[in-house]
């Protein structure tokens, strides 16, 4: 299997990581860096379980290769909290009981963040727009949508991310 | 789960002749990539990609740029779908179609990724921006071994999957011509299940170049009908010149429908389809003429 060298920034901080051609940024991530907050739900793009944000835009793990992200910054669910802290949006999804079986979560936060920081007062139907990429099997949309639109309120006046 | 074809390497070149270079030598174990978001799905596996090995990689050429000059509008093939769907360029009638297309192409998320010529080269015959571009009657900028050369957007498309590129041909750029000031347009999308990622079952662009109520010139462009996406032509041959009204738009939507053929699939019937199209045209056609009075 071929190999190639890549130099990513995941959570602030570079690695330099030897890859196969093959690799997924999702298999990358999961398998080779043990960030296993990414999930994989359908690897097709419809599911939005492995939205990440690269170079400051969520984007899907699945559907681009790790050779790709060659020079990236890349930013997964384990790089919102800090420390022991976790970001508001996280505590927003878990005090809106906006969690069920959580595998959809991470997706759906990285998507949320996302839009925050582009529109750090968003309306219903932007939250809406942004998280019709994340599929939710436990029948939770309601939840998540309040979740991001409270965790917008309570970011907006913060400049800590 | 790793990729199931076999990647023997990936190159990216850093000038549009570099990447030529590569493509004369590959052939057609070569795919040219930008997001990349029409080739990873794990279902894109099969035949269509089975001699895969090598992936040219042309995000870093510079492509990705939206320039609006006194007589076109040129787009980077490389620009991704979401910079389409909020560019100031395309904020004014009737180039809000564009936007409009882009808007709701798969989802946010792909849109980072996703490209404009990504979208016109991989050649689905449901490509949401080919529609627009077509009724705007752009033509594409096409990079090889001799040089460059233009295609109307109309001759392009030559089957599903397949477009007028030779295998050592990029597309590098759009065009988009000035429209006349006084045209307007509209797209419309059906889809199975209205949801985001939903490919279409009938989409639909139409453009009315009017002055008062009378047309001087029609564009409908008709896609997921069809081999590829096309213009209804004999549709809008019955617009031109004509004073607009509601019967004249029923009758060219009516046409449009039997100028599609299109087939049964797991989204829609043939049949449904082509009464759709009618809908759809109608729709669409109300709606730019709509524009046109705003």
């Amino acid at each position: 299997m071929k190999k190639n060298n890549i130099r990513v920034n995941i959570n602030g901080e570079w690695h330099d990581l030897t890859i196969s051609l093959q690799d997924r940024l999702i298999d990358t991530l999961r398998d080779q860096l043990g960030l296993t907050g990414t999930k994989e739900g359908c690897g097709e793009g419809e599911c939005g379980a492995c939205t990440i944000n690269l170079n400051g835009k969520a984007v899907l793990a699945c559907l681009m290769l790790s050779v790709q992200a060659d020079g990236a910054k890349i930013q997964t669910i384990e790089g919102l909290q800090n420390g022991l802290d976790l970001h508001p949006l996280q505590t927003a999804f878990l005090n809106e009981f906006a969690v069920q079986c959580g595998y959809c979560t991470p997706g759906m936060i990285m998507a949320g963040h996302a839009l925050i920081k582009q529109d750090p007062d968003p309306d219903e139907t932007k939250v809406k727009t942004c998280l019709a990429n994340n599929l939710c099997r436990c029948t939770g949309y309601e939840q998540p949508i309040k979740a991001v639109l409270k965790a917008a309120r309570e970011m907006r006046g913060k400049t800590n991310d | 789960m790793p990729l199931q074809y076999n990647l023997e390497s990936y190159h990216k070149p850093e000038d549009i002749g570099q990447a030529i270079d590569l493509l004369s030598k590959l052939g057609n174990t070569a795919q040219v990539i930008a997001g990349g978001t029409d080739i990873l799905p794990r279902r894109q596996s099969g035949a269509k990609f089975n001699t895969l090995t090598h992936l040219i990689d042309i995000s870093g050429l510079g492509l990705n740029y939206i320039r609006k000059n006194a007589d076109k509008i040129c787009i980077g093939a490389a620009t991704d779908i979401n910079c389409l769907a909020i560019s100031p360029v395309f904020r004014s009638s009737p180039y809000t179609v564009l936007a409009e297309a882009a808007n709701v192409h798969s989802t946010h998320t792909i849109r980072n990724r996703a490209t404009i010529g990504g979208n016109l080269c991989n050649a689905s015959p449901c490509a949401d921006l080919a529609l627009p571009l077509l009724a705007l009657s752009a033509a594409v900028v096409v990079a090889g071994p001799k040089g460059n050369h233009t295609i109307q957007l109309d001759s392009f498309f030559k089957g599903p999957n397949c477009t007028a590129l030779l295998p050592n041909e990029i597309l590098q750029e759009i065009v988009i011509p000035i429209q006349q000031e006084t045209s307007s347009a509209s797209f419309l999308k059906l889809r199975h299940h209205q949801t985001a990622i939903d490919m279409a079952v009938v989409n639909v662009a139409t453009l009315l170049f009017l002055k008062k109520n009378n047309c001087l010139s029609a564009k409908i462009a008709l896609g997921s009908v069809g081999p590829t996406s096309f213009l209804a032509k004999k549709a809008t041959a019955i617009l031109s010149g004509q004073t607009l009204n509601k019967k004249l738009i029923q009758q060219a939507a009516r046409i449009s429908a039997d100028e599609s053929s299109p087939i049964d699939d797991n989204r829609a019937t043939a049949s449904y389809r082509k009464e759709m199209v009618a809908v759809l045209v109608e729709n669409s056609l109300e709606k730019s003429w709509q524009r046109s009075r705003e």
